[in-house]
């Protein structure tokens, strides 16, 4: 519209910024800001994300089963859930960094004017604010959550796993969205251009950097240069870390009538001494917690396999494993059929040689591979056939 | 062209269906019992990143490009660039673990380590490298302006 048309120099501002946006042509200098390097870092962070999500789902899917899978989960390898709950902890933190970066590269996009230009456009606007939303929350809530923080008003793990659909779901209307554009700037183009290289170093040093100073918690090799992990797998009792003590749970002293029962077809009690008085066997297990650590023990006790056998449990049975903890969502927890048949699952008396001590069960626990820590259930009283 | 017409599509398609399928479950998770919470941090962490981090971190490189950029060389930009990104996600990662590592906790075995001192350290490595650095580019540009 002219300038003569206005009826005062306050109106004709206003009409000059309704027509090209609130900042100026060219406010942000980086010469950065631009579709190639928002690819090459967007594909960092996508192959982090989806690395997230599949991991997530599965340690979900673990640690609730849906019926028709509960019969099918696998005992072996021994070290699955380590791997992939070590990776979904591991690539989150490294998705920190280039999220961070992501969002900065291609911060300018959030001023286009007009704001909206159509019903798609509009919807792609809305869709990337759901994913944003969604993966700055889904990082800070699986960040505090490493240190066992819990800030917030809702539940961590319920909203963690939602907010997950919501975030892949986003990334994937996301990535339909600019499809034209990634497909534009996949390939490299010479010359290349130098302030992007320094960049894309810069980012992939820091996703190294965070990497190389947390994996520690649950890869072996790395331990010496862990600085902010927030466990480290030799440090504990008996040179093991803690999810949930027995001053948590309420459990620092066992009962003094203390037995263990078990239920099935021919149901039967056993003292402390009469499981001691059992054939005992010593094997080595990680305990692989879902907030990324985890580490090897020697475990020595009874075979599980054992006690059911004689309670008279049918082969394909599961097991009931419940705590003396008085609450808690983990005093009860199920050994899929296939974990309780595995000549390596116990019911474990000792670690690393010595007696558990009471914040690591005392006086029995469950110890099986490829399993979440939390649901190697400690302070156990009943074995339950199913 | 068609075939990548389809597939742009359907991952739309699936990408509204998760998003919808997340949403469904927010809202109907009975341990989730004020899905407005959520909604709350989920929106307040886009406008405390969007509002008042970004707006910083484009101060800053607005200052680097004004005061330091045109002092030192293209390798020195590039070290100090790596130098700066580096310690702000070192900042992301280890600073919620000092902060919560001076609280008072039940389990000595969660943050069993230093981090407060951890971060300071590896914040003083960064900035010494930095420093020489810069040193470095502004002394080898004079050496070079009087040849």
């Amino acid at each position: 519209m002219d300038l003569k048309t206005s009826r005062t120099p306050r109106a004709a501002r206003l009409q000059a910024l309704l027509r090209r946006g609130p900042l100026p042509e060219g406010a942000f200098r980086s010469p950065l800001h631009e579709p190639r390097t928002a690819v090459v870092i967007g594909r960092w962070l996508g192959a982090a994300l989806l690395i997230c999500f599949a991991t997530g789902l599965f340690s979900h899917v673990l640690q609730d089963p849906p019926s028709w899978l509960r019969d099918h989960l696998p005992s072996r390898p021994v070290d699955g859930y380590r791997v992939t709950q070590g990776l979904h902890v591991i690539s989150g933190i490294a998705a920190v960094p280039l999220l961070g970066a992501k969002l900065w590269t291609v911060y300018p996009r959030l001023f286009e004017w007009p704001p909206v230009r159509g019903v798609r456009h509009a919807l792609e606007r809305v869709g990337i604010a759901v994913l944003v939303a969604a993966l700055l929350l889904e990082l800070f809530t699986g960040l505090l959550n490493t240190l066992q923080w819990y800030p917030w008003p809702f539940p961590f793990r319920q909203t963690h796993f939602w907010l997950g659909w919501l975030a892949t779901g986003g990334l994937l209307v996301h990535v339909a969205a600019k499809a034209p554009l990634i497909a534009e700037h996949w390939r490299r183009v010479r010359p290349a251009l130098v302030e992007r290289r320094g960049f894309l170093t810069a980012v992939a040093v820091s996703v190294g950097a965070v990497t190389l100073t947390t994996a520690g918690q649950t890869v072996p090799g790395l331990r010496r240069l862990d600085l902010f992990a927030p466990r480290r797998p030799d440090l504990g009792p008996l040179g093991l870390p803690i999810n949930r003590t027995a001053a948590q749970a309420g459990t620092t002293t066992a009962p003094a009538d203390w037995q263990l029962v078990v239920d099935g077809p021919r149901a039967y009690r056993l003292t402390l001494a009469d499981l001691r008085a059992m054939a005992q066997v010593t094997v080595r297990l990680p305990i692989a917690c879902v907030e990324g650590w985890s580490a090897d023990a020697h475990w020595t006790g009874v075979r599980v396999r054992d006690l059911l056998d004689r309670a008279g449990a049918p082969p394909g049975a599961r097991v009931r494993v419940t705590s003396f903890e008085a609450d808690g969502p983990y005093a009860v927890s199920e050994l899929p059929a296939d974990h309780a048949r595995d000549p390596l699952t116990l019911l474990a008396l000792r670690v690393n040689g010595e007696e558990l001590t009471a914040d690591h069960g005392f006086p029995a626990r469950i110890i099986a591979p490829n399993r979440p820590g939390v649901l190697q259930t400690k302070w156990v009283a009943r074995l339950e056939v199913l | 062209m068609r075939a990548g017409t389809v597939l742009r599509a359907a991952t739309a398609l699936g990408g509204a269906a998760l998003i919808g399928y997340g949403l469904y479950g927010l809202l109907h998770d009975h341990y989730i019992t004020d899905p407005l919470d959520v909604l709350g941090w989920a929106a307040g962490g886009l406008v405390l990143h969007d509002g008042i981090w970004l707006p910083l971190v484009c101060l800053a490189t607005v200052l680097f490009a004004r005061l330091v950029a045109p002092r030192v060389g293209t390798l020195a930009r590039s070290v100090l660039t790596v130098l700066a990104v580096t310690a702000l996600a070192l900042t992301a990662v280890a600073l919620p673990a000092a902060l919560r590592a001076g609280t008072p906790r039940v389990n000595a075995t969660v943050l069993p380590l230093p981090y407060l001192r951890n971060y300071l350290l590896a914040l003083a490595a960064l900035a010494g490298l930095a420093v020489a650095t810069a040193g470095w580019a502004v002394l080898a540009r004079r050496r070079a302006g009087r040849r």
